[in-house]
Protein backbone atom coordinates (compact mmCIF):
# COMPACT_ATOMS: atom_id res chain seq x y z
CA UNK A 1 0.00 0.00 0.00
CA UNK A 2 2.74 2.28 1.57
CA UNK A 3 4.93 1.06 -1.56
CA UNK A 4 2.39 1.63 -4.25
CA UNK A 5 1.74 5.09 -2.92
CA UNK A 6 5.46 6.01 -3.11
CA UNK A 7 5.50 4.56 -6.58
CA UNK A 8 2.43 6.61 -7.66
CA UNK A 9 4.55 9.77 -6.43
CA UNK A 10 7.68 8.69 -8.46
CA UNK A 11 5.11 7.78 -11.25
CA UNK A 12 3.84 12.04 -11.18
CA UNK A 13 7.20 13.51 -10.46
CA UNK A 14 8.73 11.98 -13.79
CA UNK A 15 5.54 13.26 -15.66
CA UNK A 16 6.21 16.82 -13.94
CA UNK A 17 10.43 16.60 -14.90
CA UNK A 18 11.19 15.62 -18.12
CA UNK A 19 15.16 15.99 -17.83
CA UNK A 20 15.76 14.07 -21.54
CA UNK A 21 17.19 17.04 -22.66
CA UNK A 22 18.85 18.56 -20.05
CA UNK A 23 22.77 18.90 -19.58
CA UNK A 24 24.42 16.62 -17.37
CA UNK A 25 25.45 19.84 -15.16
CA UNK A 26 22.11 20.27 -14.72
CA UNK A 27 21.14 17.00 -13.59
CA UNK A 28 23.75 16.37 -11.48
CA UNK A 29 22.94 19.65 -9.36
CA UNK A 30 18.89 18.72 -9.02
CA UNK A 31 20.60 15.31 -7.97
CA UNK A 32 22.49 16.69 -5.18
CA UNK A 33 19.27 18.73 -4.11
CA UNK A 34 17.60 15.22 -3.56
CA UNK A 35 16.03 14.78 -7.22
CA UNK A 36 16.02 11.07 -8.05
CA UNK A 37 14.26 11.96 -11.22
CA UNK A 38 17.36 13.12 -12.54
CA UNK A 39 19.80 11.20 -11.08
CA UNK A 40 17.86 8.45 -12.75
CA UNK A 41 18.23 10.36 -16.12
CA UNK A 42 21.91 10.29 -15.21
CA UNK A 43 22.12 6.41 -14.85
CA UNK A 44 20.44 5.81 -17.84
CA UNK A 45 22.68 7.78 -20.06
CA UNK A 46 25.61 6.33 -18.63
CA UNK A 47 24.54 3.22 -17.39
CA UNK A 48 26.04 1.42 -20.88
CA UNK A 49 29.55 2.76 -20.55
CA UNK A 50 30.06 2.47 -16.83
CA UNK A 51 28.70 -1.50 -17.87
CA UNK A 52 31.28 -1.64 -20.13
CA UNK A 53 34.07 -0.84 -18.15
CA UNK A 54 33.30 -2.90 -16.03
CA UNK A 55 32.97 -6.32 -18.11
CA UNK A 56 36.21 -4.98 -19.90
CA UNK A 57 37.59 -5.27 -16.35
CA UNK A 58 35.89 -8.30 -14.60
CA UNK A 59 35.32 -10.09 -17.71
CA UNK A 60 32.25 -11.58 -15.99
CA UNK A 61 28.67 -10.45 -16.94
CA UNK A 62 26.74 -10.83 -13.70
CA UNK A 63 29.73 -9.43 -11.79
CA UNK A 64 29.76 -6.60 -13.86
CA UNK A 65 26.11 -5.92 -13.58
CA UNK A 66 26.30 -5.66 -9.40
CA UNK A 67 29.56 -3.65 -9.54
CA UNK A 68 27.96 -1.46 -12.21
CA UNK A 69 24.61 -0.86 -9.43
CA UNK A 70 27.10 -0.65 -6.49
CA UNK A 71 28.72 1.81 -8.72
CA UNK A 72 25.66 4.46 -8.90
CA UNK A 73 24.24 3.64 -5.35
CA UNK A 74 28.11 4.82 -4.18
CA UNK A 75 27.72 7.59 -7.06
CA UNK A 76 24.58 8.54 -5.18
CA UNK A 77 25.99 8.16 -1.61
CA UNK A 78 29.39 10.66 -3.15
CA UNK A 79 27.39 13.26 -5.17
CA UNK A 80 27.65 15.87 -2.41
CA UNK A 81 31.38 15.48 -3.02
CA UNK A 82 31.27 15.88 -6.80
CA UNK A 83 32.49 19.58 -7.42
CA UNK A 84 32.52 19.75 -11.20
CA UNK A 85 36.25 18.65 -11.96
CA UNK A 86 36.04 16.59 -14.22
CA UNK A 87 32.65 15.20 -16.52
CA UNK A 88 30.37 13.36 -14.27
CA UNK A 89 31.03 10.56 -17.07
CA UNK A 90 34.65 10.63 -16.06
CA UNK A 91 33.77 10.78 -12.38
CA UNK A 92 31.27 7.69 -12.07
CA UNK A 93 33.58 5.82 -14.63
CA UNK A 94 36.21 6.51 -11.95
CA UNK A 95 33.97 5.25 -8.92
CA UNK A 96 33.57 2.11 -10.87
CA UNK A 97 37.37 0.93 -12.09
CA UNK A 98 37.99 1.71 -8.31
CA UNK A 99 35.17 -0.78 -7.42
CA UNK A 100 36.34 -3.25 -10.06
CA UNK A 101 39.96 -2.90 -9.22
CA UNK A 102 38.71 -3.69 -4.97
CA UNK A 103 36.81 -6.60 -6.49
CA UNK A 104 39.68 -8.06 -8.73
CA UNK A 105 42.35 -7.81 -5.77
CA UNK A 106 39.89 -9.27 -3.55
CA UNK A 107 39.52 -12.12 -5.92
CA UNK A 108 42.72 -12.61 -6.42
CA UNK A 109 43.78 -13.30 -2.25
CA UNK A 110 40.97 -16.12 -3.01
CA UNK A 111 43.31 -17.98 -5.72
CA UNK A 112 46.72 -19.02 -6.90
CA UNK A 113 48.76 -16.39 -8.75
CA UNK A 114 48.11 -16.77 -12.66
CA UNK A 115 50.91 -17.73 -15.20
CA UNK A 116 50.95 -14.31 -16.40
CA UNK A 117 52.01 -13.16 -13.24
CA UNK A 118 54.54 -15.63 -12.95
CA UNK A 119 55.56 -15.30 -16.58
CA UNK A 120 56.11 -11.67 -15.77
CA UNK A 121 58.35 -12.44 -11.66
CA UNK A 122 60.27 -14.78 -13.91
CA UNK A 123 61.77 -11.63 -16.57
CA UNK A 124 60.28 -10.28 -19.73
CA UNK A 125 58.53 -12.92 -21.36
CA UNK A 126 57.89 -10.21 -23.37
CA UNK A 127 60.54 -9.23 -24.71
CA UNK A 128 61.24 -12.60 -26.53
CA UNK A 129 57.72 -13.02 -28.59
CA UNK A 130 57.79 -12.72 -32.00
CA UNK A 131 56.77 -9.53 -33.31
CA UNK A 132 53.53 -9.78 -35.21
CA UNK A 133 53.76 -9.61 -38.77
CA UNK A 134 51.75 -8.38 -41.33
CA UNK A 135 48.78 -6.21 -39.01
CA UNK A 136 46.69 -9.88 -38.02
CA UNK A 137 43.51 -7.27 -37.78
CA UNK A 138 43.76 -5.28 -40.78
CA UNK A 139 40.90 -7.45 -42.70
CA UNK A 140 38.97 -8.38 -39.77
CA UNK A 141 34.93 -7.42 -39.44
CA UNK A 142 34.30 -5.40 -36.64
CA UNK A 143 32.18 -8.46 -34.97
CA UNK A 144 35.56 -10.87 -35.73
CA UNK A 145 37.90 -8.59 -34.01
CA UNK A 146 35.45 -8.43 -31.30
CA UNK A 147 35.43 -11.41 -30.13
CA UNK A 148 38.92 -12.17 -30.55
CA UNK A 149 39.59 -9.23 -28.20
CA UNK A 150 37.03 -10.61 -25.77
CA UNK A 151 39.08 -13.98 -25.87
CA UNK A 152 42.42 -12.63 -25.83
CA UNK A 153 41.71 -10.25 -22.61
CA UNK A 154 39.94 -13.26 -20.67
CA UNK A 155 43.78 -14.70 -21.28
CA UNK A 156 45.57 -11.80 -19.08
CA UNK A 157 46.06 -11.42 -15.96
CA UNK A 158 44.34 -8.70 -14.00
CA UNK A 159 47.07 -6.50 -13.43
CA UNK A 160 47.94 -6.83 -17.54
CA UNK A 161 44.11 -6.27 -18.40
CA UNK A 162 43.73 -3.24 -15.82
CA UNK A 163 46.71 -1.63 -17.68
CA UNK A 164 45.83 -1.77 -21.01
CA UNK A 165 41.65 -0.83 -20.17
CA UNK A 166 42.81 2.25 -18.12
CA UNK A 167 45.33 3.36 -20.93
CA UNK A 168 43.42 2.12 -24.26
CA UNK A 169 39.79 2.84 -23.19
CA UNK A 170 40.26 5.44 -19.98
CA UNK A 171 42.70 7.07 -21.75
CA UNK A 172 45.01 7.72 -18.56
CA UNK A 173 48.52 8.66 -18.32
CA UNK A 174 51.15 6.35 -16.90
CA UNK A 175 51.31 8.40 -13.40
CA UNK A 176 47.55 8.49 -13.17
CA UNK A 177 47.88 4.71 -13.64
CA UNK A 178 50.36 4.31 -11.53
CA UNK A 179 48.36 6.11 -8.94
CA UNK A 180 44.84 4.20 -9.39
CA UNK A 181 47.32 0.56 -9.33
CA UNK A 182 49.47 1.61 -6.26
CA UNK A 183 52.57 0.92 -8.39
CA UNK A 184 55.45 2.74 -10.09
CA UNK A 185 55.19 3.95 -13.22
CA UNK A 186 57.84 1.58 -14.13
CA UNK A 187 55.59 -1.82 -13.55
CA UNK A 188 52.77 0.42 -15.50
CA UNK A 189 54.92 0.82 -18.78
CA UNK A 190 56.50 -3.07 -18.09
CA UNK A 191 52.64 -4.17 -17.54
CA UNK A 192 51.10 -2.26 -20.71
CA UNK A 193 54.31 -3.50 -22.73
CA UNK A 194 53.41 -6.82 -21.70
CA UNK A 195 49.65 -6.79 -22.23
CA UNK A 196 49.91 -5.27 -25.93
CA UNK A 197 52.91 -7.69 -26.92
CA UNK A 198 50.35 -10.72 -25.89
CA UNK A 199 47.23 -9.41 -27.44
CA UNK A 200 49.21 -9.27 -30.40
CA UNK A 201 50.41 -12.21 -30.04
CA UNK A 202 46.71 -13.88 -29.14
CA UNK A 203 44.85 -11.96 -31.69
CA UNK A 204 47.21 -13.53 -34.24
CA UNK A 205 47.11 -16.94 -33.02
CA UNK A 206 43.03 -17.16 -32.84
CA UNK A 207 41.28 -18.84 -36.02
CA UNK A 208 38.26 -18.76 -37.09
CA UNK A 209 36.93 -21.63 -35.73
CA UNK A 210 37.76 -20.79 -32.14
CA UNK A 211 35.33 -17.61 -32.09
CA UNK A 212 32.28 -19.79 -32.36
CA UNK B 1 66.71 -7.83 -30.21
CA UNK B 2 66.41 -4.21 -29.19
CA UNK B 3 66.72 -3.91 -25.47
CA UNK B 4 64.08 -3.48 -22.69
CA UNK B 5 64.69 -0.28 -22.01
CA UNK B 6 64.24 1.04 -25.78
CA UNK B 7 61.20 -1.02 -26.13
CA UNK B 8 59.97 0.81 -23.19
CA UNK B 9 60.71 4.38 -24.53
CA UNK B 10 59.39 3.07 -27.97
CA UNK B 11 56.32 2.32 -26.28
CA UNK B 12 56.12 6.01 -24.74
CA UNK B 13 57.29 7.62 -27.51
CA UNK B 14 54.13 5.93 -29.13
CA UNK B 15 51.69 7.12 -26.20
CA UNK B 16 53.73 10.49 -26.15
CA UNK B 17 55.08 10.28 -23.10
CA UNK B 18 58.49 10.45 -24.09
CA UNK B 19 60.23 13.96 -23.29
CA UNK B 20 61.24 16.01 -26.48
CA UNK B 21 64.96 15.44 -26.16
CA UNK B 22 64.30 11.45 -26.54
CA UNK B 23 61.45 11.33 -28.90
CA UNK B 24 63.35 12.92 -30.92
CA UNK B 25 66.41 10.17 -30.59
CA UNK B 26 63.56 7.89 -30.92
CA UNK B 27 62.84 9.25 -34.25
CA UNK B 28 66.02 8.89 -35.54
CA UNK B 29 66.06 5.52 -34.92
CA UNK B 30 62.92 4.55 -35.95
CA UNK B 31 64.57 5.95 -39.38
CA UNK B 32 67.51 3.24 -39.39
CA UNK B 33 66.76 0.73 -37.28
CA UNK B 34 63.91 -2.54 -39.14
CA UNK B 35 63.34 -4.32 -35.70
CA UNK B 36 62.65 -0.93 -34.36
CA UNK B 37 59.99 -0.22 -37.14
CA UNK B 38 58.60 -3.36 -36.68
CA UNK B 39 57.36 -3.16 -33.34
CA UNK B 40 56.38 0.17 -33.35
CA UNK B 41 53.94 -0.92 -36.44
CA UNK B 42 53.10 -3.96 -33.84
CA UNK B 43 52.04 -1.85 -30.79
CA UNK B 44 50.24 0.68 -33.07
CA UNK B 45 48.20 -1.88 -34.63
CA UNK B 46 47.08 -3.49 -31.45
CA UNK B 47 46.19 -0.06 -30.04
CA UNK B 48 44.32 0.48 -33.07
CA UNK B 49 42.56 -2.58 -32.88
CA UNK B 50 41.23 -2.10 -29.45
CA UNK B 51 40.05 1.75 -30.06
CA UNK B 52 36.38 1.33 -30.08
CA UNK B 53 36.22 -2.09 -28.39
CA UNK B 54 33.65 -0.83 -25.70
CA UNK B 55 31.49 1.45 -28.19
CA UNK B 56 28.08 -0.91 -28.46
CA UNK B 57 28.40 -2.75 -25.70
CA UNK B 58 24.86 -2.05 -23.40
CA UNK B 59 23.76 -3.01 -20.56
CA UNK B 60 21.53 -6.40 -20.34
CA UNK B 61 18.76 -5.21 -18.24
CA UNK B 62 15.94 -2.84 -19.16
CA UNK B 63 16.50 0.57 -18.28
CA UNK B 64 13.32 0.20 -15.32
CA UNK B 65 14.55 -3.10 -13.89
CA UNK B 66 18.14 -1.12 -13.32
CA UNK B 67 16.81 1.73 -12.05
CA UNK B 68 14.29 -0.20 -9.77
CA UNK B 69 17.07 -2.27 -8.34
CA UNK B 70 19.26 1.00 -7.89
CA UNK B 71 16.74 3.20 -6.30
CA UNK B 72 16.05 0.50 -3.88
CA UNK B 73 19.93 -0.02 -2.81
CA UNK B 74 19.82 3.66 -2.33
CA UNK B 75 16.82 3.67 -0.23
CA UNK B 76 17.89 0.61 2.22
CA UNK B 77 20.88 2.17 2.66
CA UNK B 78 19.77 5.37 3.82
CA UNK B 79 17.70 4.12 6.36
CA UNK B 80 19.49 4.09 9.98
CA UNK B 81 20.80 1.48 11.08
CA UNK B 82 19.26 -0.77 13.68
CA UNK B 83 19.47 0.30 17.63
CA UNK B 84 22.15 -1.27 18.91
CA UNK B 85 21.60 -3.76 22.06
CA UNK B 86 23.14 -3.01 25.27
CA UNK B 87 26.75 -3.45 25.26
CA UNK B 88 27.84 -6.37 27.42
CA UNK B 89 28.92 -4.01 29.97
CA UNK B 90 26.12 -2.14 29.89
CA UNK B 91 24.13 -5.08 30.91
CA UNK B 92 26.57 -6.12 33.53
CA UNK B 93 25.68 -2.88 35.46
CA UNK B 94 22.39 -3.47 34.59
CA UNK B 95 22.23 -6.24 36.10
CA UNK B 96 24.35 -6.48 38.89
CA UNK B 97 24.12 -2.56 40.22
CA UNK B 98 20.07 -1.43 38.76
CA UNK B 99 18.01 -4.49 39.24
CA UNK B 100 19.21 -4.49 43.14
CA UNK B 101 18.33 -1.11 43.27
CA UNK B 102 14.82 -1.63 41.93
CA UNK B 103 14.02 -4.01 44.94
CA UNK B 104 14.90 -1.99 47.62
CA UNK B 105 13.09 0.47 46.32
CA UNK B 106 10.14 -1.25 46.07
CA UNK B 107 10.72 -2.78 50.00
CA UNK B 108 11.68 0.92 50.59
CA UNK B 109 8.36 1.94 49.54
CA UNK B 110 5.89 -1.19 50.80
CA UNK B 111 7.36 -0.47 54.36
CA UNK B 112 6.54 3.24 53.93
CA UNK B 113 2.97 2.20 53.12
CA UNK B 114 2.93 0.27 56.08
CA UNK B 115 4.07 2.82 58.21
CA UNK B 116 1.61 5.67 56.70
CA UNK B 117 -1.55 2.63 57.65
CA UNK B 118 -0.54 3.27 61.26
CA UNK B 119 1.01 -0.33 61.60
CA UNK B 120 4.07 -1.17 62.20
CA UNK B 121 5.53 -4.16 60.05
CA UNK B 122 5.04 -6.83 62.65
CA UNK B 123 1.66 -6.32 63.23
CA UNK B 124 1.06 -7.01 59.49
CA UNK B 125 0.21 -10.14 60.03
CA UNK B 126 -2.19 -9.85 62.93
CA UNK B 127 -4.77 -7.97 60.86
CA UNK B 128 -8.16 -8.66 61.09
CA UNK B 129 -8.29 -10.13 57.15
CA UNK B 130 -6.46 -14.06 56.90
CA UNK B 131 -3.42 -12.68 54.99
CA UNK B 132 -1.88 -14.45 51.85
CA UNK B 133 1.61 -15.39 50.54
CA UNK B 134 2.82 -16.85 47.47
CA UNK B 135 6.66 -17.14 46.90
CA UNK B 136 7.33 -17.69 43.27
CA UNK B 137 9.92 -20.31 42.44
CA UNK B 138 13.04 -19.43 41.05
CA UNK B 139 12.75 -16.19 41.09
CA UNK B 140 13.82 -14.80 44.87
CA UNK B 141 11.05 -13.13 45.18
CA UNK B 142 8.22 -13.48 48.15
CA UNK B 143 4.91 -11.42 48.25
CA UNK B 144 3.20 -10.80 51.42
CA UNK B 145 -0.43 -9.47 50.77
CA UNK B 146 -2.23 -7.81 53.71
CA UNK B 147 -6.37 -7.58 52.42
CA UNK B 148 -7.35 -5.88 55.74
CA UNK B 149 -4.77 -2.88 55.69
CA UNK B 150 -4.65 -3.22 51.47
CA UNK B 151 -0.59 -3.47 51.85
CA UNK B 152 1.26 -5.42 49.95
CA UNK B 153 5.27 -6.43 50.94
CA UNK B 154 7.61 -7.98 48.14
CA UNK B 155 10.23 -9.53 49.26
CA UNK B 156 12.87 -9.69 46.90
CA UNK B 157 16.04 -11.40 47.32
CA UNK B 158 19.46 -10.91 44.95
CA UNK B 159 20.89 -12.61 42.90
CA UNK B 160 18.43 -14.73 42.80
CA UNK B 161 19.38 -18.54 42.87
CA UNK B 162 22.38 -17.98 44.43
CA UNK B 163 23.70 -19.59 47.43
CA UNK B 164 24.46 -16.37 49.14
CA UNK B 165 20.68 -15.82 48.80
CA UNK B 166 19.48 -19.17 50.26
CA UNK B 167 21.91 -18.57 52.72
CA UNK B 168 20.45 -15.43 53.96
CA UNK B 169 17.75 -16.07 56.61
CA UNK B 170 15.05 -13.49 55.72
CA UNK B 171 14.37 -10.39 57.59
CA UNK B 172 11.78 -10.50 60.74
CA UNK B 173 9.38 -7.66 61.68
CA UNK B 174 8.27 -9.86 64.64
Amino acid sequence: MRLNSRRKAAVERMVEKDYSSSEDAALVKASQGGDMVAFEQLVARHRDKVFARALSMVRNEDEAVDLSQEAWVKGWQRLPQFLGESSFGTWITRIIINLCLDHLRKQKRQRVESIEAMDEDSGGVERQLPVVTPNPTARLERQELRQRIDQALNQLSYEHRTVLVLHEFEEMEYKEIARTMGCSIGTVMSRLFYARRKMASLLASFKRNDLT
Amino acid sequence: MTDNETQLKLQAFLDGELPEAEAARMVDRLARDTECQALFAELTATSHALAGFETGVTHPESREFFWSKVARQIDRAAKPAARPSPTPWLRLVLARWLTPAAAVAVLAAATLVSFHSGLLPGQLVKASAPPSHADIADSGAFTYRDFGDHTTLVWLSYPADSEVADAEPPVSWE
